[in-house]
């Protein structure tokens, strides 16, 4: 069934020759599962103590209620809170490494990082109070870095970005009790509350799971945004290419795969080391090509235009070219299958997180004090396995696609504007005279139970067919590069006719590529400079703005899903979200919660039809609005 | 004669995980999709059961199709009938009055009461719109297999060579 | 396969359920010789036990027809519809049809079913005065229900209370007169019983027990029914449901009977080439122990299967009768089979009761053996231990779980590992086959 949604065509290449070898990916893995568990994918099977594992019978002749009396409602919604539990912790527990990296900085204990982008530095400082004046960036760097790791231990107050929400959103969220206080304690807070015979109250669980969220969004997410502009530089536009199409038949293919700017960054550096080049060169390569996967592609990318091999279901396609000498990986979204893939070619995967070790990869830990050095050996150790290249085995598609990346919530301004004006207002004005509808987040995993990330695609292209301006980030972005729509030229020839105008009067393309999946904090603050612009609306739940995540599958999607509901927009998920086997509480995040945060979910695997809902979405705001009507497009009468 | 297919079930493989009754139930809904068929009213219904055996023990079961059926012999309207060449043991449903005479006799306990549509006795069709049932196809353990006696106890003693082979050693 | 050509007559008397079976099973092991069917109605057969559903409008007509149209052409079967068996000569093997014509026969199959008693009280003649047994009679009850707002049903069996509840159903007010202490007395316990009078009541079905009819009065049509209390209750329609007699008229005197045709294992009388079968013959009750009559519907099927295999010329040994029966009113179902109120010693009896979900599980047990049960609601788990309880398996082992709520097929698996032989079904070996992993 997967298969057949596949489109890409490197994949296709690729797969093709798997097969002949013999060699399982992701997709032969997905089908040996089918068909997965209902109760699981309803969320009605709870492993919450060891009474069970208990399950629901969906369909109401058998059980009720697990051995605790716990019902579908109690038991979906627990499992909920703690996907989202864990989501959030992942995406702050990478904020927290680049929070004690910036401190290293600051101490002078690092090697190879250093301040890029020292205004950034000094704003953000002063937002966290610190006194910027006459310090020395080093100085403020290591405050900067001690205040924001008050943030994760905090028991008490508000996080300190959570005032970057418009008033209107913190109101709500104080009427809710759901401002996070700090960012461990929701998590450990969600954690306890969903054991055994804790909280019972389905509506109460989704209290729990909007705050764990939001510490997410409006924290650890947040953070490790600014902190990685801080050490990394902030992106710029920048042209680079994607697909398996950037590996090189004659260079030395070195691939980091994983989420932490902190490893990329510094293997990109050392891929430039003259001595390192001539090394390669003595082992008859041409030149050494880094290239990424994943998360880490998009931190590379938008920093420093370095190619984009490919995202989550190609990590194992790269290796399958059989033209990697190593994988660095890090952090998150690591397959174990990698190391499978590996064991057939000469490819070698080095883990360098001690968070996430992996059977059959070579660990090489990464300390900041050693960094560069460390990073130099790795590229050393893939110069020395390039002889090891079976070149009769070598399949590396041609497949690669032109791609402009590098917009923020801070240089879309100057775009938008021009440098010595910058500002939303060209933004705001054209969705008020009805150019552009709106603005469309599609964002998130690529997941084999719907092909290889098609949908993606699909949707992007019929939200700018209707005059949505898209922001991308992640693996849904990666997708949408390889099929071109990240190129300007090819995206305003689909643009519908209102979006076109603008973008070529402003000179953006239609499509924006925002980052890593972190970097959804960017969307949040983007809209928060649109409230800010004024005349769309004085919340982020009055703007005509809605996201999708049509290919989730990772808990950080969750995560990232509930913050932007609970900030007041409206999340469409393709597969639903486990919590189906509960109709109260499916009931209660995709309609009644609409009332108590502003944002809501909906679930819609086709396409075409979750464009069209979040379409209807943005009409509703429009209508809301008072806005004039769209100078080019038809209207949709899709309720959600 | 040419043995009919039916679904066995090994009981060494069976883990419980009742996949086989949501296949069963979401293959009788009118979307056939899980969660759409969550949906419905009234809500789709499942013809397979996991029955434990003690602890740790369960088997999949549903009609077993019998040789001499005593449902087909209760049945009052006579709606319940045996295909001589498939030896599928159907209910007529537009037939069924809902006497129960079928249940009342069924050795294993296996058709259910529909009163939630139309009254109806309801029992494993064998999936009529599929080559095999959903049940048999969604086991993730290959529990169930729906094939003729002797091909089941043909594969199930081999399989016990195996076992008892791997044991000696 | 017939391993030579036979040229047989078969004569069977009566076209339902028995009678049905034996048709089809004859013609499953010999195709050349005659059948001739003969029965008294003039319709196609069709199904007495449905005449209630029919009654109660809930379907029409067509239901009742059990069989095909060209089923007697399928059969390869000459019937004598609307035709009377007036007399049998078993020595010389002739039956004597509507005073006239003679069949001669190799093999007679009695399938004459019962009658509806009757009750003999005064004013029982009038017109509105009903039993239901036939579509004659529920066709002339449906006639009469336009001009009928109180119905009196004399009988709380199953018939009596099918007919009320059918009644109900029409929009007729129902006063149920019952002769015992409690409803159904022959079918449940008294636990039972109450469990299904307070709910036949809460959906508006009167019910008056320990009382009796003792005169029909009216001038030609029925306006009401006095009780041997004195009291008098008015109604333009009565049913009785006393029960069912045997029909023994033709061969009275010539075979062995008692309430019914005595029939032996191969569903043979005393006489040699005369069978029995159905709601005529009484045959051994595994359950009772005895003798017994048991006037359902699968007994007939399954005595007319039999004896039909017998006179073909198979030797097949019936197991022997049960007594079981199904009932649902209002969406709750009863069940029961065997005994279910045991007299005398040696018994014991496993009972669940949640009176709040109107659960009832009742077991009786002899000699670490089920011998008979009711339930209500739960009914699924009844062939189980009806299977149990014919079988005469030893249920020592899960006698503790019986009437638990979460008892299911999967519990008697071991059982059926431990007494294989005494588990006849093929399909009882399919389901045990890999338990235990040395299987």
């Amino acid at each position: 069934m997967s298969r057949k949604k596949l489109q890409d065509k490197a994949n296709l290449k690729v797969l093709e020759s798997a097969k002949k070898a013999g060699i399982e990916t992701v997709w032969d893995r997905f089908e040996a599962q089918a068909p997965q568990c209902g109760f699981g994918m309803l969320g009605i099977c709870c492993r919450m103590c060891n009474m069970g594992p208990c399950r629901i019978d969906p369909f109401g002749a058998g059980p009720k209620a697990g051995a605790c009396g716990a019902t579908a409602d109690t038991i979906a919604a627990r499992d909920m809170a703690r996907a989202t539990a864990a989501g959030s912790a992942s995406h702050s527990d990478h904020a927290r490494d680049l929070a004690m990296t910036l401190i290293a900085v600051g101490k002078g204990q690092t090697q190879g990082y250093a301040i890029r982008d020292p205004f950034k530095l000094k704003r953000v400082a002063s937002e966290f109070g610190i006194e910027v004046e006459n310090k020395k960036d080093n100085e403020i760097a290591l405050q900067l870095g001690q205040k924001v790791l008050e943030e994760f231990g905090k028991q008490e107050g508000e996080l300190v970005f959570s005032k970057r929400a418009p008033k209107k959103q913190q109101d709500i969220w104080k009427a809710q009790n759901i401002i996070p206080r700090g960012i461990d304690r929701e998590v450990v807070e969600t954690l306890s509350r969903t054991h055994e015979g804790m909280d019972q109250d389905y509506k109460n669980l989704v209290q729990t799971t909007m705050r764990v969220a939001l510490a997410d969004g409006w924290g650890g997410s947040m953070i490790a945004t600014e902190l990685s502009d801080i050490l990394f530089g902030s992106p710029q536009p920048i042209r680079a290419r994607a697909n398996l199409g950037v590996l090189r038949e004659d260079e030395v293919n070195v691939i980091i795969h994983g989420h932490e700017p902190t490893l990329s960054d510094v293997i990109a550096t050392a891929a430039q080391d003259k001595e390192l080049l001539d090394f390669a060169k003595a082992h008859g390569a041409k030149g050494i090509n880094v290239a990424g996967i994943c998360c880490t592609a998009n931190e590379i990318l938008v920093r420093r235009g370095l190619p984009v091999a490919g995202n989550f279901l190609q990590q194992e396609l790269a290796i399958l070219t059989g033209a990697i000498e190593v994988m660095v990986v890090d952090i998150q979204c690591i397959m174990p299958g990698v190391t499978q893939a590996a064991k057939h070619f000469h490819t070698k995967v080095i883990s360098t997180s001690p968070k996430a070790s992996i059977p059959g990869a070579e660990a090489i830990p990464f300390h900041e004090d050693k960094a560069l050095d460390t990073a130099k050996h790795i590229i050393k150790l893939a110069i020395e396995n390039y002889k090891n290249r079976d070149r009769s085995r070598m399949n590396i598609p041609k497949e690669s696609m032109e791609l402009v990346a590098g917009f923020t919530a801070e240089n879309i301004f100057y775009h938008l504007g021009g440098r010595f004006r910058g500002s939303y207002k060209p933004l705001n004005e054209n969705i008020i005279n009805g150019r552009i509808r709106g603005v469309a987040g599609v964002v998130g995993c690529d997941n084999p139970k719907m092909g290889s990330g098609a949908h993606h695609v699909e949707l992007v292209k019929e939200l700018i067919k209707n005059n949505c301006l898209v922001v991308q980030t992640g693996c849904a972005a990666i997708e949408c590069a390889k099929e071109g729509l990240l190129r300007p030229e090819t995206a305003y020839e689909m643009a519908g006719d209102g979006l076109k105008e603008v973008c070529k009067a402003v000179g953006i393309p239609p499509v924006l590529h925002a980052g890593s999946c972190v970097d959804n904090s960017r969307i949040l603050i983007a809209c928060c400079e649109m409230v800010k612009e004024g005349g769309v609306g004085n919340g982020l739940d009055e703007l005509p703005v809605a996201g999708a995540a049509i290919e989730w599958m990772a808990e950080k999607a969750m995560a990232i899903g509930w913050y932007f509901v609970s900030s007041g927009l409206l999340v469409a998920f393709g597969t639903p979200l486990r919590v189906t086997g509960s109709q109260a509480l499916t009931d209660y995040i995709t309609k009644d919660i609409e009332n108590i945060v502003g944002g809501k979910w909906t679930f819609i695997e086709d396409p075409i039809e979750c464009a069209h809902a979040m379409i209807a979405h943005i009409d509703k705001k429009r209508k809301a609005l008072k806005l004039q009507p769209l100078l080019y497009a038809q209207s949709f009468p899709v309720q959600v | 004669m040419v043995q009919s297919k039916k679904i066995f079930c090994d009981i060494t493989r069976c883990i419980a995980c009742r996949t086989c009754e949501i296949a069963c139930a979401v293959e009788h809904s009118i979307t056939k999709d899980l969660f759409l068929g969550m949906l419905e009213r009234p809500r789709p219904k499942k013809r397979a059961f996991v029955f434990f055996l003690e602890r740790d023990v369960s088997r999949s079961t549903a009609c077993q199709h019998c040789e001499e059926p005593p449902c087909m012999e209760a049945c009052m309207s006579g709606c319940i009938s045996k295909d001589e060449k498939t030896g599928k043991v159907d209910i007529d449903r537009s037939r069924c009055v809902g006497c129960w005479m079928c249940i009342m006799v069924c050795p294993f306990g296996i058709i259910s009461r529909d009163i939630t549509d139309k009254n109806k006795a309801l029992k494993c069709d064998l999936c009529p719109d599929r080559e095999s049932p959903a049940c048999v196809d969604a086991c993730p353990t290959k529990t169930l297999a729906y094939e003729s006696r002797d091909e089941f106890l043909k594969r199930i003693k081999q399989a016990k060579k195996v076992y008892a082979h791997s044991h000696k050693k | 396969m017939p391993t030579h050509i036979k040229n047989n007559i078969y004569a069977i008397i009566g076209n339902s359920a028995a009678g049905l079976a034996a048709i089809e099973s004859i013609r499953r092991v010999d195709q050349s010789s005659r059948i001739v069917n003969i029965s008294n109605q003039p319709q196609r057969p069709y199904s007495r036990c449905l005449l209630s559903y029919y009654l109660a409008g809930q379907y029409d007509k067509d239901i009742l027809w059990i069989r095909p149209e060209d089923y007697y052409k399928k059969y390869d079967t000459e019937v004598l519809l609307n035709t009377a068996v007036t007399g049998a000569d078993i020595k010389n093997k002739t039956l004597e049809i509507s005073g006239k014509k003679k069949i001669s026969f190799d093999k007679l199959l009695i399938a004459t079913g019962a009658s509806a008693k009757f009750l003999n009280i005064k004013g029982a003649d009038k017109k509105g005065v009903f039993v239901l047994r036939t579509l004659e009679d529920a066709d002339g009850i449906l006639r009469m229900l336009p001009n009928v707002k109180n119905a009196c049903i004399l009988g709380g069996g199953l018939i009596g209370l099918r007919a009320a509840y059918a009644l109900k159903r029409r929009g007729v007010a129902v006063h149920v007169i019952v002769k015992s202490e409690h409803i159904f007395s022959q079918m449940l316990d008294a636990e039972a019983a109450d469990i299904m009078r307070q709910h036949l009541e809460v959906n508006g079905i009167e019910i008056s027990t320990g009382l009796e009819a003792a005169e029909i009065s009216g001038k030609d049509s029925v306006d009401g029914v006095i009780l041997d209390d004195g009291n008098r209750l008015d109604c333009q329609l009565i049913i009785i449901g006393k029960g069912v007699a045997a029909n023994l008229g033709i061969v009275k005197g010539q075979v062995k009977a008692d309430m019914g045709i005595l029939a032996d294992e191969r569903l043979e009388t005393d006489r040699k080439d005369i069978y029995a079968a159905g709601d005529a013959a009484q045959a051994y009750d595994v359950l009772e122990e005895k003798n017994n009559v048991n006037q359902i519907w699968p007994a007939a099927i399954r005595q007319g299967k039999i004896a039909g295999l017998n006179m073909a010329g198979e030797e097949i040994k019936y197991e022997g009768s049960y007594g079981t029966n199904s009932l649902d009113f209002f969406d709750l179902a009863v069940m029961s089979f065997g005994v279910v109120k045991p007299k005398g010693g040696g018994f014991e009896e496993l009972i669940a009761l949640d009176a709040k979900r109107r659960l009832y599980r009742k077991i009786v047990v002899k000699g670490e053996r089920i011998v008979g049960g009711v339930l209500i609601n739960d009914v699924e788990r009844h062939g189980i231990l009806l299977h149990l309880a014919l079988q005469k398996i030893d249920i020592s082992d899960i006698k503790d779980i019986l009437a638990d709520e979460y008892f299911d097929f999967g519990k008697v698996i071991p059982l059926i590992k431990r007494q294989t032989n005494l588990f006849i079904r093929p399909e009882y070996k399919d389901t045990c086959v890999t338990y235990s992993p040395l299987y």
